[in-house]
């Protein structure tokens, strides 16, 4: 199998990202359109209907290192929430919590992780949740 | 786990080796042997003369059927070149044919080097630039070039 290093492989999935995933309900994008490195990018999720999350819109900042994408990326909520995966004071998703990032495939993207947050905002434990303030930020 | 390279990459890897480019060298990284580290000198009689530009480029698993991936890893001020290193190019796109090679490719990117095509732009500020004021434009590209391309940088 030809193993496509990690800056063609960020590259594939700016230009996917560009177009726009899906249904647009999850986003991402370089945080500087200058960066070399393609270490650094923003992305969005649009809260899941029938939620207390539903109609909010969640900032988070992914970060992806000079391993990846044989490690899996490091991610950060910018907008404050409360999920069982992400530290209360700092918005740190904690890795051993969210089992794409716990169980990482080199096939996996940042899409991979994002539609995986998305889906435990919608989980029948989570979705009632009480949430801090909309538009708050760690 | 490394695969087996198809007899055609191997064969050109061959002669990168044994006979490189005038100007070009590529070098495959020993834990993936799709993947290459490239040099190129800036072509005489251009803004880039003098430059030593880092690029690499990828062999996907439908080479020769589909195109190389390539970059640039020097910065370049360049209408074809975007800020991320990406090239315009036709033949790495729908002009892509197998029967070109690495060594074409790369070639085909050196010669883009000598002739800007603002018309086709990847960048359009600079192109625009090209396109207002050409000497001004060509001016930037070389001051670029002894900024971020000087051999040793």
């Amino acid at each position: 199998m030809a193993k496509i290093p990690r800056s063609f492989r960020l590259l594939e999935e700016l230009e996917k990202g560009e177009k726009g995933i899906g249904d647009g309900s999850c986003s991402y994008g370089l945080a500087n359109g200058e960066d070399h490195s393609l270490s650094t990018w923003n992305g969005t999720i649009l809260g899941p209907p029938n939620s207390y999350h539903e109609n909010r819109i969640y900032s988070l900042m992914i970060h992806c290192d000079e391993n990846y994408p044989d490690a899996p990326p490091r991610i950060r909520f910018i907008s404050r929430i409360n999920l069982p995966c992400v530290n209360p004071e700092t918005g740190i998703v904690d890795p051993r919590k969210l089992a794409c990032l716990a169980h990482w495939k080199r096939n996996y993207t940042m899409e991979t992780v994002l539609v995986e947050l998305r889906r435990e905002m919608a989980s029948p434990s989570n979705r009632k949740l009480h949430q801090p303030p909309e538009g708050s930020t760690f | 786990m490394t695969e087996v390279l198809p007899k055609r990459i191997t064969k050109e890897i061959e002669r990168l080796m044994n006979d490189p480019a005038p100007g070009i060298k590529a070098v495959p990284f020993e834990d993936n042997l799709r993947y290459f580290d490239v040099v190129m000198a800036g072509p005489t009689q251009s803004p880039f003369q003098g430059g030593e530009f880092k690029l690499e480029l990828f062999l996907p698993g439908g080479y020769p059927m589909e195109p190389p991936k390539v970059r640039f890893l020097t910065k370049i001020y360049h209408p074809n070149i975007d800020k991320l290193g990406r090239i315009c190019l036709d033949i790495l796109k729908d002009k892509w044919s197998p029967a070109l090679q690495i060594r074409t490719v790369l070639l085909s990117i050196q010669a883009l080097l000598s002739a800007p095509n603002p018309d086709d732009p990847l960048d359009n500020n600079v192109a625009q630039h090209w396109k207002d004021n050409e000497k001004d434009a060509i001016a930037t590209a070389a001051a670029w070039t002894s900024q971020y391309a000087l051999p040793g940088k």
